[in-house]
């Protein structure tokens, strides 16, 4: 195998762009951002990370099951959503 | 000796002392048993051995219906306790353990189980597949089930049971207030058992998503399938947060951890909130099977096709989100703003439409139906009326305000028992009826069969109906008794009353199996009922492989189809066919989680250690081991089906 | 058994095919599992009692260092998969061991990190927020270990038994769980550490 099959561009890239997005996320503590944007920054890059590694990575729609992957992944997310809002819901914010 | 004082119980009272007896005789006679009818190597190689999907769904039957009858004792022992004001048959502490174990019994370790057990023996059949996707895996989730349930049960002989209820609120469940093992033996011996009900939540989605027969889309499933892969999915999503709630339990009380505690920041309401994020879903996973079995007996003997197939489907899609949007009805009266009640009360509203929407697609199957009252269909009859009660009585429940009035009391008591008795313990008796000539091929007498549905139908109201009445009259549930200016005696003694009736009712379930055992007609055609899925397409009893030749379809009613001039099922010669081989290591696992969870529970480290390496050991043995399974030849397939096609003559 | 040449070994055989999905529907599970331990940490991360609080204990080094290992080793899986792909077992193998000892070295880092916590007042114990702090942590910790004992047991068979569809079903499959031990950890990096350094 050569360096081109070895390292293909769609891996290399991906790794990449994970580095900056940990560095720009870094960013949230070094420029001590407030509050808010800090945790937009944090969501934005956190769930394109997590969709980085989905879809470069994992190859999640490579496959026949595609529809059953993708489902199962949207659900799962739909879930920790419900699971984490509900609880700060509950336990937090609507709590006397 | 004082080593060995842990394990003595330390509430203890002639009752428990004559059980310790009793179980330690049981136990040593059913090993001399076996061990003089040289029965030990059939067992090792038929039943604890075997990953056939149906002996697996034989023994989950036989162990909930095992587990019926314990939770059906401590259920009459609580009534006979209340039966009359100011009872002295039981203490506060044995009524608390005795409402604990009755609840934790009955949803973990006798629904569940039963309606894993159908599953097992039905769903590959009705897609026509030869087996689940992972046979060995599913062995393992009944293995891990089987021995989490006697670790469960052993706590009231060795320990101590749990006591805190089978929410386990804390800090009730706290090492504080509950100092016994018994709340351990809750935590580690439901992890052990829910790990196997997850794994089986995972096997059956791949299961009816990859294997079904060809031309079999998932539009054209029998409505049991369906039902079983909603339940499955919500099995997969919502069991991790039990996994983790039971988790955090047990670092609290064995670590010194700060989740749940009262000191250092800890919050008991969290249990409630993740118990209940879990709990919620979780009686649907034990009510969705039921809707798929009434579907299925609802169509067959009213002999039409379902009523609104796409409809019921949606509905089931919906309560699958739905159930996870609910869970904080269950506590409206912790003290949450009128925000969070507001929210929850809605969603718990919203989700009886789905359910009412079932409900009338089952009326308008039976509408015009020719309707034949076998004992399946009676059940399946008698549910419809009384699961109403329960479904309209929880969304009385669901309005918060309300709540605050009807929250712990018997009233609540009588609406959950409404929906799952009628729901859950209906259904499964109906199924265990519908396809037992399936599994041993003859029918379970029919005239005993209803002597046992009149006297559990109406055992089942004259016990719970009075519930409503004293609830709203203020008894509060979980009272072990109640003086008698309260005037509540009448109607628990009444309540007691209806307890007598429903376990004759059992008694006649019993001597049902036991009589047609010995005495009903063998060799019932494989299509008794006239019905209409895949299943009664093959012999009864059916073959290892299931199918001889694999079925095409292109209907959910196709072996109806077939008998009535449609498309033949069976297309094709006979090919080899490939089967998993069997294997001792889930039985093994099994016994070595049982040890790991015994450790833990006494905190004897070096035990648990050692177990721990040993699950591990057998994790690795899995990860090398080399198995490609075994296959039939086509000369043996022609043998077998000759001789069943004798049998089904 | 059916092997289907157009396709990459390990998914060749209905039963390869099975497995993989099966293994996706578990790592749904897994997001669960997660989820309410962040639900969780959310709930208590503010209930600190005489403890400290996050901002006082978390250090950027370390966790720049787990996350950047972590991270590189998510990158090599990756790249031992390709290789596995293209039919290299020589190439896959020594990616494989990388992933490992990245993997090691993150675990190396967060015992040293634990260690670092119970010395300076911020054990299990002390309070509902270092409990979920260190059982969050602690629980993708012990998916890490588990994950390098079973990723040496795929190196072990490889090496023994070659590209096959069964080891090559095992090895991608093992790839979607260290994948997803990443994924899970960019969550902690951002709303553990970052969030709570704010
Ligand atoms: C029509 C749909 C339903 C509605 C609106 C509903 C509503 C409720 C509400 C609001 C409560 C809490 C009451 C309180 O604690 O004060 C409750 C409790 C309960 N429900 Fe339902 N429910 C429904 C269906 C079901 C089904 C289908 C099952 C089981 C198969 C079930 C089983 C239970 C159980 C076990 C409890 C009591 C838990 C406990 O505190 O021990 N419910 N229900
Ligand atoms: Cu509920």
């Amino acid at each position: 195998m050569n360096m081109k099959q070895l390292f293909p561009r769609g891996h290399v890239m991906g790794f990449i762009f994970s580095m900056v997005l940990t560095a720009v996320a870094l960013g949230v503590v070094v420029y001590e951002l407030s509050f808010k944007t800090g945790m937009i920054v944090l969501l934005v890059t956190a769930f394109m990370q997590a969709g980085v590694q989905l879809v470069m990575f994992m190859h999640a729609g490579e496959s026949e099951d595609k529809k059953a992957i993708y489902t199962n992944v949207y659900y799962a997310l739909f879930i920790a959503l419900v699971t984490i809002f509900g609880t700060l819901l509950t336990m937090i914010w609507g709590y006397q | 000796m004082d080593y060995f004082d842990r394990f003595a119980v330390p509430h203890s009272s002639p009752m428990i002392v004559g059980s310790q007896i009793a179980i330690a005789v049981t136990v040593l006679a059913i090993l001399v048993g076996v061990t003089y009818f040289k029965k030990w190597g059939y067992l090792w190689r038929e039943w604890f051995t075997t990953v056939d999907h149906k002996r697996i769904g034989i023994m989950y039957i036989l162990a909930a219906l095992l587990m019926l009858f314990r939770g059906g004792a401590d259920a009459l022992l609580m009534r006979a306790q209340t039966a009359i004001p100011d009872n002295g048959l039981l203490d506060g502490q044995h009524y608390n353990e005795i409402f604990t174990t009755h609840g934790v019994v009955m949803i973990l370790f006798m629904a569940m189980p039963f309606i894993i057990g159908l599953m097992n023996i039905v769903t590959p059949l009705q897609i026509g597949a030869r087996d689940v996707a992972f046979p060995r895996l599913n062995a393992v989730s009944f293995w891990l089930f089987f021995w989490g349930a006697m670790l469960f049960n052993i706590s009231f002989v060795v320990g101590g049971s749990p006591d805190a209820g089978w929410t386990a609120y804390f800090p009730l469940a706290s090492v504080e207030f509950s100092e016994s093992v018994g709340m351990n033996y809750y935590a580690i011996a439901i992890q052990i058992a829910g790990i196997g009900t997850l794994m089986t939540g995972i096997n059956f989605i791949v299961t009816i998503l990859k294997m079904r027969a060809p031309g079999m889309t998932l539009m054209k499933m029998p409505m049991f399938t369906w039902s079983i892969l909603i339940t499955n999915l919500i099995i997969v999503f919502a069991f991790p947060v039990l996994t983790v709630a039971l988790a955090l339990m047990t670092m609290d009380r064995m670590f010194g951890t700060n989740f749940f505690t009262m000191a250092n920041g800890g919050s008991d309401m969290l249990w409630a909130n993740l118990f209940w994020i879990w709990g919620h879903p979780e009686v649907y996973i034990v009510i969705l099977p039921a809707f798929g079995i009434y579907s299925e007996i609802i169509s067959t003997f009213a002999r039409r096709n379902l009523y609104g197939y796409k409809s019921m489907v949606v509905s089931m899609v919906a309560i699958s989100v739905l159930s996870f949007v609910v869970w904080a009805h269950h506590f409206f009266t912790m003290g949450h703003g009128a925000m969070v009640n507001g929210i929850f009360s809605v969603t718990t509203m919203a989700i009886a439409v789905p359910t009412g929407i079932k409900i009338f697609n089952w009326l308008f199957t039976l509408w015009r139906g020719k309707i034949e009252f076998t004992v399946p269909m009676l059940y399946s009859l008698a549910f419809i009326p009384i699961f109403t009660i329960g479904g309209v009585t929880g969304v009385m429940l669901a309005m918060a305000s309300a709540d605050y009035q009807y929250h712990n009391t018997m009233f609540l008591v009588a609406h959950f028992h409404y929906v799952l008795i009628p729901g859950t313990v209906f259904s499964v008796l109906a199924g265990f009826t519908y396809w037992w000539p399936k599994i041993f091929n003859f029918q379970l007498s029919e005239r005993i069969g209803k002597w046992a549905f009149w006297f559990i139908v109406v055992g089942f109201n004259v016990t719970f109906f009075p519930m409503f009445i004293t609830g709203l009259d203020g008894q509060a549930r979980r009272m072990y008794t109640y003086s008698e200016s309260t005037g509540y005696g009448p109607l628990n003694m009444l309540s007691f009353v209806g307890a007598l009736g429903l376990l004759l009712g059992f008694a006649f379930l019993v001597y049902n199996i036991y009589w047609s055992t010995r005495y009903a007609p063998r060799n019932v055609s494989s299509d008794p009922w006239n019905a209409r899925s895949l299943e009664w397409a093959t012999h009864s009893p059916v073959p290892e492989y299931n199918f001889a030749i694999v079925p095409e379809v292109d209907s959910s009613q196709a072996f109806w189809d077939s008998k009535n001039n449609g498309p033949a099922l069976f297309k094709g010669k006979y090919k080899e066919i490939h089967m998993p081989n069997n294997s001792g290591v889930p039985f093994i696992l099994g016994i070595i989680f049982f040890v790991w969870g015994f450790a833990m529970v006494f905190s004897m480290w070096i035990f648990a250690i050692i177990a721990t390496l040993g699950i591990f050991a057998c994790m690795a043995h899995r990860s090398f081991e080399k198995d490609h399974g075994h296959h039939i030849t086509v000369e043996e397939i022609e043998e077998t089906e000759k001789k069943l096609r004798g049998a089904n003559a | 058994m059916k092997i289907d040449n157009s396709l990459p070994l390990e998914y060749s055989t209905e039963e390869n095919r099975l497995k993989i999905l099966g293994f996706w529907i578990f790592l749904g599970a897994e997001i669960a599992l997660f989820a309410t331990l962040f639900a969780t940490y959310f709930t208590l991360v503010d209930r600190t009692a005489n403890g400290p609080v996050g901002g006082d204990i978390f250090e950027v080094t370390p966790v720049l260092i787990e996350t950047i290992l972590l991270l590189t080793s998510s990158f090599t899986i990756g790249l031992g998969i390709n290789a596995m792909r293209h039919g290299s077992k020589n190439a896959m193998m020594i990616f494989f061991i990388i992933t490992l000892a990245l993997g090691a070295g993150f675990l190396g880092t967060e015992i040293y990190e634990f260690k670092h916590y119970v010395h300076i007042g911020a054990g299990l114990q002390v309070s509902a927020f270092t409990s979920i702090l260190l059982t969050l942590l602690g629980t993708h910790g012990a998916h890490v270990t588990l994950g390098l004992f079973w990723g040496t047991f795929i190196v072990l068979q490889v090496k023994k038994r070659g590209l096959t569809p069964e080891t090559t079903n095992k090895a991608f499959i093992y790839s979607l769980y260290w994948h997803f031990l990443d994924v899970v950890w960019i969550f902690i990096f951002s709303f553990v550490y970052l969030k709570g350094m704010m």
